[in-house]
């Protein structure tokens, strides 16, 4: 048989950070994939250790564009317990309401590109319509449309009011609408099903040696999510269940961020509604921190972020680590992959949800003469090798 | 003979996009420039399935010194006339990571920008803008 | 306030945080015990202290048995910076593997996955520079 050798990656038409996946494939079926990286290495932890506390909360931000709020919120909840500083009630509360939105847009994204990736280009038009909305109340909050920038050490930059609660409140109810619709289409459309369901099974008793995290992890039946086990921000006070399922495949976990998004809008209503009076806005900048060493989790919406950070007293960092989630949802994941057929390979990776995305151009080589075709992403998706 | 190639780019730019080592900021707003919403099939911009399509480039990122070589093969795969804008800080500038070890700052020091289109992340109206501009600079 | 894992005490630095220093050589008892405390692999954190001549070493475990984080720290010497692997035991932790041979040049015995330019760039590789390290020049 014919060993296909395909690179996919690093350029997608539309978003993500570019990777490279090599798959080595038999006719149809997968035997091996490889993940390549080094396209979006920034050079991040050196960066910090040259910079200043203040100026680090800017540099962690632009990690990650899609999820920019947590980011932030790690690294500063971080530093402010090497400073000793405790911001009030009320501004944990607006952090914990802009990473809430923050989880909205980004499942909201991810399934519209799930759509996307299996040809329903119609549904992915419709869901970044109705992410438009999300995107909408993040501008409204935070005055930003992506990097929301609202944190500050020792509280946040921007108060809401109650004008702002009254438009929240009313977009919600249409979003809230709209995300239970597509949550109905992902249940029952067949097709949708019928490609998802048994795609990249992870079982439960393989998860945690693995060491995926978030809605990922969730998907394979184990209940764990920072927000509840290592609470932080307005967490202790907003109530939320977690979600999660046993079958754990890429059905599994594109309805578990489905899901997570209708729990993330009841608290985003409960938050705006309940968030306790007092100042929120900090008045000094606090520019040194003591020695000492933190590790610090979030449950960012691709699943667990960690910032491990060494102060050796002074204004920068001494060493700042962060692990991303999906560092280890995507580069563990390589053997999940064999044995499925080559059109379930952008299906399974999508389900991860990477924060670094495969791309549009695929090139297949055939082994016998060396030739080389150019193949779309979804094109590979349909794929059918005779 | 030029000419008239530069004219059809002017009525139907099709655009090619380049993520070279984003935070995914400017790569989010770009998709969404590119969604009915804000509408960017009145310009007749459609995203090209491969460069071998392309008309534009849009490049993202603080230019990583890995992503910055297939960046060059993708620029010189393209046919002619073809032009590139720069979209976002990172690109024009570097960014948050100017002068960081793993990347080169700065699109232009890889290959010739046409447009740049500043903001981080510049808003959808902003990267259509920033192509209208192109297609004027154009035609 | 203490844990016991195995024969280890981790000992409580913070709420929910957990610390116990080990040796070089009790490194891999130690991941197989927490391992079995219902615990997967979070982080590894490559800390250079030039001024002790050391590189540290933390392993950052949550563990779900006890809703806590378990850490792991051990040190090396940093001009001789070679550490048993532990991917048998955790495969999870090939990724933090990868990054700190790479970017710190700690070598994981074991390992056969190891490479330069696993995220450094070429000319960081070619010049034998590991950027984590304090005196990298970069």
């Amino acid at each position: 048989m014919v060993v296909v050798e395909i690179p996919i990656g690093p350029q997608h038409p539309a978003l993500h950070e570019p990777i490279m996946l090599k798959v080595r494939a038999e006719g149809e079926e997968v035997v091996e994939v490889s993940v390549n990286t080094g396209y979006n290495h920034r050079g991040v932890e050196k960066l910090l250790e040259k910079n200043s506390w203040v100026r680090g909360m800017y540099i962690a931000d632009r990690v990650c564009g899609i999820c920019n709020a947590v980011h932030m919120q790690t690294y500063v909840q971080g530093v402010e317990k090497l400073m000793d500083i405790e911001p009030p009630p009320r501004a944990n509360y607006i952090r914990t309401l802009v990473m809430e939105l923050e989880r909205i847009h980004s499942h909201m994204l991810v399934v519209a590109v799930m759509a996307e990736v299996i040809g329903f280009d119609t549904l992915f038009m419709m869901i970044m319509r109705d992410r438009e909305r999300v995107m909408y109340l993040k501008e409204l909050v935070t005055g930003n449309r992506v990097h929301a920038d609202i944190h500050m050490l020792g509280g946040v930059k921007r108060d809401i009011d109650e004008a702002k609660r009254d438009k929240i409140l009313k977009e919600l109810g249409v979003i809230e609408e709209r995300i239970k619709h597509y949550k109905k289409v992902f249940e029952t459309d067949y097709t949708i099903v019928k490609r998802l369901s048994e795609a990249g099974i992870i079982k439960r008793s393989e998860a945690l040696r693995l060491s995926i995290v978030g809605p990922t992890l969730r998907a394979s039946g184990i209940k764990s999510d920072v927000r509840s086990d290592d609470p932080y921000a307005a967490y202790p006070e907003v109530p939320f269940n977690v979600i999660s399922r046993d079958e754990g495949d890429s059905w599994a976990r594109m309805m578990v961020r489905l899901e997570e998004a209708l729990e993330s809008v009841n608290m985003v209503r409960y938050i705006v509604e309940k968030i306790p009076q007092g100042p929120a806005i900090p008045k000094a900048i606090p520019r040194a921190a003591k020695p000492g060493e933190v590790i610090s989790r979030v449950e960012a919406p691709r699943g667990e972020l960690l910032y491990h950070i060494i102060s050796i007293g002074g204004a920068n960092p001494y060493r700042v680590k962060i692990r991303t989630p999906s560092f280890l949802n995507i580069l563990n994941t390589e053997k999940v992959y064999i044995g499925h057929r080559l059109a379930d390979v952008p299906v399974i990776f999508v389900s991860y949800d990477p924060c670094i995305s495969c791309t549009e151009r695929v090139v297949v080589i055939d082994e016998k003469n060396g030739k080389k075709t150019y193949m779309s992403m979804r094109d590979l998706a349909k794929v059918r090798v005779e | 003979m030029g000419l008239e190639r530069v004219k059809a780019i002017k009525y139907s730019p099709w655009v090619m996009h380049f993520n070279a080592g984003a935070c995914n900021g400017c790569d989010i707003e770009v998709l969404a420039a590119l969604t009915p919403f804000f509408d960017p099939e009145r310009l007749g911009v459609k995203l090209a399935p491969n460069p071998r399509h392309a008309d534009i480039i849009i490049v993202t990122g603080a230019l990583n010194k890995k992503a910055a070589e297939r960046l060059k093969r993708l620029y010189d795969q393209t046919p002619s006339p073809k032009f590139v804008i720069a979209c976002g800080a990172c690109a024009i500038s570097g960014g948050v990571f100017s002068g960081s070890y793993p990347v080169f700052s700065r699109a232009d020091s890889v290959v010739p920008v046409d447009v740049y289109v500043p903001g981080c992340p510049p808003r959808p109206e902003a990267v259509i803008y920033g192509i209208k501009k192109l297609l004027d600079k154009v035609g | 306030m203490e844990i016991n894992v195995g024969r280890f005490v981790f000992k409580e630095v913070s709420p929910r945080r957990y610390v116990a220093s080990v040796a070089l050589s009790e490194l891999r008892e130690a991941v197989g015990a927490v391992v079995m405390e219902d615990s997967y692999f979070s982080a590894l954190t490559a800390v250079d202290l030039p001024k002790d001549g050391k590189i540290e070493l933390d392993y950052v475990f949550w563990s779900i048995k006890h809703r806590v984080a378990l850490i792991i720290k051990v040190t090396v010497d940093r001009n001789n910076a070679v550490v048993p692997t532990v991917i048998d035991i955790v495969p999870g932790a090939l990724g933090g593997e990868l990054e700190a041979y790479d970017l710190m040049g700690v070598t994981f015995e074991g390992n056969n996955r190891l490479r330069r330019g696993f995220l450094a760039p070429e000319d960081m590789v070619e010049k034998g520079i590991y950027p984590l390290r304090k005196d990298s020049g970069v």
